[in-house]
């Protein structure tokens, strides 16, 4: 399985010369399976750059929507291949009680918001509700769970072969909850990060700064190293930065976040901040080593 | 592992802050969490006791009617909201491990979702007769 990341940035795009190095675009994951199908992890503005580097391939996506805040689904109407009649698109997401999934998206690709309506994509689009259950795309298994943010909101899970990625990037695991304390089945979003090759989760604020955002829907420092602890995944990155942060303060960031990450027992470089533009080529879960004979 | 519904998750989270008794129990009517305040009426924290069934529940506690008598476990008002979707209010004795009779007042609803039910809370209130109500 290959990631790259494309849009690596919460809230609303901030370009600029201060934010050149962790980028600008909003959450976007490209992850290439083992049999070449391609998923779309978010489609905030990110999507747009993956979908010019795919060209005229493949002709049938998979999308998979955390949630349908803007910064996630700005994307879309700027994603090439919705605009190829040859292609198909499947767009999962969450459930809501409110409208179908479909209406909900309709109501940014529609005027005035947009310059097109769903129904005058060129391409083959459908849109699925994430069942609760474990489905297959392609060679992969795909879980979504439900987790902390604001309005119903999904983290997904991809297994493939021995490899896993867990991505959860708007999320806020300990309000009010003692991540230290809880038993496993009462943390969200622990469940599909468990034991993860690469978990990418939220990591908007400085722990200084979440005092002022409690609520929001995102983790402060603190919340991400503990919850990454708690997952045991292999190998973490911070996501969906806050549009605020710098580069040269994310370098700040990262390197607090490295040093707090191996005070907890962590491996150097278990802990990173996302960059857009860069990729990781999942390999084969680590297996714990093996006790010593007695 | 999977993670219990997040519906539960985010309700055991609010209740923990909350200083009125609060249960909590699944979608299959299994007591999962109850509070500091619950615990302090029952004497003995939901550490101790852990993820208990009705009729585990029902021995320790009961609830009893006004005339001592136990209630049957579908007339509870936590099993009626669960079971029919509904909020349901009852006025009930429970008893807590030294034995010390409590009144209370007990309100109940649903948990539903966009998956449907996923359990439900009681919040117990002590009766207006014995220090429940408005305060002044």
């Amino acid at each position: 399985m290959k990631v790259k990341l494309w849009g690596t940035r919460g809230s609303i795009p901030s370009p600029g010369p201060e934010t050149i190095r962790y980028g600008g675009n909003t959450s976007c994951v490209g992850v290439t399976l083992s049999d070449g199908s391609v998923l779309a992890l978010d489609a905030g503005t990110g999507i747009r750059c993956l979908g010019l580097a795919l060209g005229d391939e493949p002709t049938r996506l998979h999308i998979l929507l955390t949630h349908l805040h803007l910064d996630h689904i700005q994307g879309l109407v700027f994603f090439a291949p919705a605009f190829r009649p040859q292609t198909e698109i499947v767009i999962w997401g969450p459930a809501s009680p409110e409208a179908s999934l479909r209406d909900r998206i309709a109501r940014y690709i529609s005027a005035p918001l947009s310059p097109v309506e769903v129904r005058e994509l060129p391409c083959d689009v459908s849109f699925r509700h994430c069942p609760e259950t474990e489905w297959e795309i392609g060679p992969a298994r795909i879980r979504a769970a439900s987790v902390a943010h604001r309005g119903p909101t999904l983290g997904y899970r991809i297994d493939d072969g021995d490899s896993s990625l867990a991505y959860i990037p708007d999320h806020e695991p300990a309000l009010g909850a003692d991540l230290d304390r809880l038993e496993d089945d009462w943390i969200s979003g622990l469940g599909i990060a468990r034991d993860a090759s690469l978990l990418i989760h939220d990591g908007q604020y400085s722990d200084p700064e979440y005092a002022e955002h409690i609520g929001w829907g995102h983790s402060a420092l603190s919340h991400s190293l503990a919850f990454a602890r708690r997952a045991g995944a292999d190998r973490t990155l911070l996501f969906h930065h806050d549009p605020m942060h710098s580069d040269d303060f994310l370098d700040r960031l990262g390197e607090e976040a490295g040093e707090r990450w191996q005070a907890l027992g962590g491996e150097p470089g278990g802990v990173e901040l996302a960059a857009e533009r860069a990729e990781f080529e999942l390999p084969a879960r680590v297996a714990p080593a093996a006790a010593a004979p007695a | 592992m999977t993670q219990k519904p997040l519906e539960l998750i985010l309700a055991r989270n609010l209740m923990s802050a909350l200083s009125t008794p609060a249960f909590l129990v699944d979608e299959g009517g299994l007591l999962v969490f109850y509070n500091e305040a619950a615990g302090m009426m029952l004497g003995k924290r939901f550490e101790e006791l852990g993820t208990v069934g009705a009729e585990e529940w029902g021995q320790l506690f009961g609830p009893f009617d006004e005339g001592g008598e136990p209630i049957p476990y579908d007339d509870l008002p936590l099993v009626a909201a669960v079971r029919d979707g509904r909020p349901a209010h009852a006025e009930l004795e429970i008893h807590s491990a030294d034995g010390v009779s409590h009144e209370v007042e007990v309100s109940a609803f649903p948990i539903l979702t966009a998956h449907g039910s996923q359990g439900g809370i009681a919040i117990f209130w002590p009766t207006a007769a014995n220090g429940g109500g408005a305060a002044a």
